[in-house]
């Protein structure tokens, strides 16, 4: 076990002392960084606190300096916090520290740990987990659906001066602006998917909530079972067809550069036409597959500008996460794939 | 192709993470062990891409020189195909790609010709640096 950091251990106490979530006498008994977050640096810590009852095991998150993405970390805690009202499977969250000068390097905020595990789509032996569940009780495919549909139905309303409302052109205007600004080389697949987006928009259809990186990596899975749905950074009001674009690339599957570690499910998930039917069930809402496959293309063109920034940050030294380096071997799969899309 | 890193940054970058897990005092965390994974992962990766990289290049030249060729006519095929032939690295030819099929776009017909025919070199150059980076690498076990 790594030594707990005193300055880590005590700014998670003020915090959660604040929020009355922690007594006088808590103690910090666990601190450890944990593997997961691109733009966000995560923190398990486990709370003893002799004056409540039992372990109180807490998830730290965390915007670091060197985050991939500019993402409000104030407006991640909101959609949380607005989430503990609805059926949506998510974390409750315990106090938010707005400061940049923070012993965790940034702003953060504490949430629950909920039980659970993050699935690696890239490993095998998580992609087989899946693939049981598909084949038997498909408890995590029927979760992984309705959990989205659930996030599909929640008012918008309740979210507004929360979460930004973006259009079709505005989310493509908000990726491609991100791929101008940062990229290193210049690069035609990704120049003519946007082009050809803007060439073929969507009929809009009502604006609602998209949780905008939903695949199952980003949920939890217990017991057969999904247990949560986490990173919501990039969420917004728009059009919820982004989510089943985003979630049906090969990549959300484990695709990386060879076809083998690549799941038959979408998403890793489930058969695709039983979860556009299962979709369809819960929502009311017809899948028209073309427009999700446009929305996929769109979800390729926001990984390269997610990546591209991770890129830019290490090549100019401001990030030492080799994971950003590590996504540059990303981007070949993704363009086959924008090239399948758009029917090259 | 179109890469952003160049190989010596990546080796360096390799090479940081070695010493950050060296110099570390006690176990690693998650963290840390998600760094070495991803440092192994990312040599394994450059030493295929390395190995394929002189082909791959070479061929994406030739594809896009000879459909270039076919089109003397079109000014801004003209312009690129010099670039292109003689570009010693794949950003020099995103470049020129960039522009000619920017150029293309706007033309009443969408430069449909010479348009399809440089998507369809790009996706078969997508499957085979695909097929470059799923190679094992000569000499590596695992």
């Amino acid at each position: 076990m790594s030594e707990i950091d005193p300055a880590r251990a005590a700014a998670a106490l003020e915090t959660l002392r604040s929020v009355d979530a922690a007594g006088s006498r808590a103690e910090v008994v666990g601190l450890t960084q944990m593997e997961g977050g691109w733009s966000r640096h995560t923190y398990a810590i486990d709370v003893e606190d002799p004056d409540r009852e039992g372990l109180a095991r807490y998830i730290g998150r965390v915007r670091p300096d060197d985050s991939v993405l500019d993402t409000d970390l104030g407006q991640e805690f909101e959609i949380y916090r607005i989430l503990e009202d609805e059926p949506v499977p998510a974390p409750r969250v315990y106090g938010y520290e707005p400061s940049e000068d923070t012993p965790f390097g940034g702003p953060y905020f504490l949430m629950e740990r909920i039980s659970g595990e993050g699935l690696n789509v890239w490993r095998r032996p998580d992609r087989e987990l899946l693939e049981a569940d598909w084949a038997g009780g498909r408890g995590i495919a029927e979760d992984f659906v309705d959990g989205m549909a659930a996030i599909h139905q929640v008012d918008p309303a309740k979210l507004s001066g929360v979460v930004v409302e973006r259009d079709f052109r505005a989310t493509v205007a908000r990726w491609r602006d991100i791929y101008e600004d940062v990229r290193l080389v210049s690069d035609p697949v990704v120049e003519e998917a946007y082009a050809w987006l803007l060439d073929n928009p969507p009929a809009p259809v009502t604006p609602r909530l998209v949780h905008g990186d939903y695949r199952i990596g980003n949920c939890l899975v217990d017991g057969g079972h999904m247990t949560g749905v986490l990173d919501w950074e990039l969420a917004f009001i728009g059009d919820p067809r982004f989510d089943l674009g985003y979630m049906s690339l090969p990549y959300s599957a484990g695709r990386f550069v060879s076809p083998d570690t690549q799941s038959p499910l979408t998403g890793a998930v489930a058969d695709r036409d039983w979860l556009d039917r299962r979709y369809e069930a819960a929502t009311g809402e017809p899948v028209d597959r073309a427009v999700v496959d446009q929305y996929a293309a769109l979800g390729a063109l926001m990984l390269f500008s997610i990546m591209g920034t991770g890129l830019t940050l290490y090549a100019a030294g401001e990030s030492t996460d080799i994971r950003a380096a590590w996504s540059r071997f990303v981007f070949p799969g993704l363009r086959a794939d924008l090239a399948a899309l758009m029917g090259w | 192709m179109f890469n952003a890193l160049r190989t010596e940054q990546l080796i360096a970058g390799i090479g940081s993470v070695g010493r950050a897990a060296a110099t570390a005092s006690g176990p690693p965390d998650e963290y840390a062990r998600g760094q070495l994974l991803s440092a192994y992962s990312v040599s394994r990766l450059l030493a295929a891409e390395v190995s394929a990289e002189a082909d791959l290049l070479g061929w994406l030249r030739g594809e896009l020189s000879a459909a270039l060729a076919e089109h003397p006519e079109d000014p801004a095929a003209a312009a690129a195909l010099p670039q292109i032939e003689s570009a010693t690295e794949s950003g020099a030819i995103g470049d020129a790609l960039v522009d000619l099929l920017a150029d293309l776009r706007t033309r009443e017909d969408g430069g449909s010709d010479l348009r399809r025919r440089l998507h369809g070199i790009l996706r078969e150059m997508a499957e085979r640096e695909l097929i470059a980076l799923a190679a094992r690498p000569e000499g590596a076990k695992r």
